[in-house]
């Protein structure tokens, strides 16, 4: 599993800052959600957002660890 | 309106099982796998030091050179220690001549037992034993006087690299006193501090995969060893040699971290290893592995 992430000389931890883009993610996705009426279907639709960051950050820190060596490695 | 009821409510209640198998996934990602960023390559360092005293007249390595065990690696004046050998040399001959003469007294005494009274003869034989105790201390001082000079050439203790050395000759350099570092290359491995909480999922011979910190490519090995203790930190001795508990107790704590011994099985090529670097430590499942310990297979 790959721990870190060099940003211009400074290590941080890769869990965050994968958090960081699900974050980012996240609010181009309710944007988008938001203009297809999504909400309607849901009680709570910040549960939606809570959702989908998980996701995003599940999501990413499992593609960049599977992905990231092969790019390094090329 | 009902219809849209039960799509509101089986919709939320999905969302809120998916983000709850997602909290724990994550959970167990970061919090729970036997992984950190927080771990050493290490080896172990010979302090080479001279057994005597003296100027040093000739280097014969520099610094961050490789060197095999028993190879030469500074010469210290040698000219007090040859005269000392010397000297060793001379005594020695000397007390043995004199014991030569105490024998040659003594068989003579011996000899004419008739004509020499026993407190002469009794002197001569005391002198041979006393002679005989001498030649022998001449000869250990004779030993020493060569183990001196021999270890006048400083050698290398074991295979390894040379660091941080920066001796010249004309430098002195004192007996007992550290010249220079020597980093033992054969026992290069990683050392990972692991938070306690982690260290129930660790077993000796479990594989691990190592990266030093900004370098592609893993290092493989396996765990070697466990550390046996580390230092309580809210516990002194005092001065009259009572225990001294540290009173605060934080609502916060943080876990401790517990140095695990990494043995190294394969290093990728045109990685460098150097006493020092930072690298982080993931311990790979086992087979049979309870699945509670572990983070799922994905």
């Amino acid at each position: 599993m790959i721990e870190q992430l060099n940003i211009f000389g400074g290590f941080v931890s890769l869990g965050l800052a994968v958090a960081i883009i699900a974050g980012i993610l996240t609010l181009v996705a309710h944007v988008v959600l938001q203009r297809l009426r999504i909400d309607r279907f849901f009680w709570r639709p910040i549960l939606l957002d809570l959702t989908l960051f998980l996701s995003f950050w599940w999501g990413l820190s499992i593609m960049v660890n599977r992905f990231l060596p092969l790019l390094i490695a090329r | 309106m009902n219809r849209e009821h039960l799509v509101k409510a089986f919709s939320t209640f999905l969302l809120l099982i998916i983000a709850a198998v997602l909290i724990v996934a994550l959970w167990i990602r970061y919090q729970i796998q036997p992984t950190t960023r927080d771990g050493k390559v290490a080896a172990d360092i010979v302090q080479v030091t001279p057994d005597v005293s003296g100027w040093i007249t000739s280097v014969n390595v520099h610094d961050n050179e490789t060197v095999k065990k028993g190879q030469p690696l500074l010469t210290i004046d040698q000219s007090r220690y040859q005269l000392a050998l010397a000297q060793a040399h001379a005594a020695l001959d000397s007390q043995r001549i004199a014991l030569a003469q105490a024998n040659r007294d003594d068989r003579r005494n011996h000899a004419l037992s008739t004509l020499v009274d026993t407190e002469t003869i009794e002197k001569g034989e005391e002198k041979v034993g006393l002679l005989q105790s001498a030649v022998a201390n001449a000869q250990a001082a004779l030993s020493l006087a060569q183990l001196n000079l021999a270890r006048t050439v400083l050698r290398a203790p074991v295979d390894g690299v040379i660091s941080n050395m920066t001796l010249q000759p004309g430098d002195y350099l004192t007996s007992g006193k550290e010249a220079f570092a020597l980093v033992d290359t054969a026992s290069l491995r990683i050392e990972g501090y692991f938070v306690e909480t982690k260290i129930p999922a660790i077993n000796i011979g479990d594989k691990a995969d190592v990266r030093l910190m900004g370098v592609a490519g893993v290092i493989h090995g396996h765990v070697e060893s466990i550390a046996a203790g580390i230092v309580d930190r809210e516990r002194d001795k005092s001065a009259n040699m009572l225990d001294n508990i540290q009173p605060e107790y934080t609502y916060v704590r943080l876990a401790q971290r517990i140095p695990v011994r990494i043995a190294i099985d394969q290093v990728p090529k045109g990685i460098r290893l150097i006493a020092g670097q930072t690298a982080s430590v993931e311990i790979l499942p086992h087979p049979g592995e309870a699945a509670e310990q572990r983070s799922w297979p994905w």
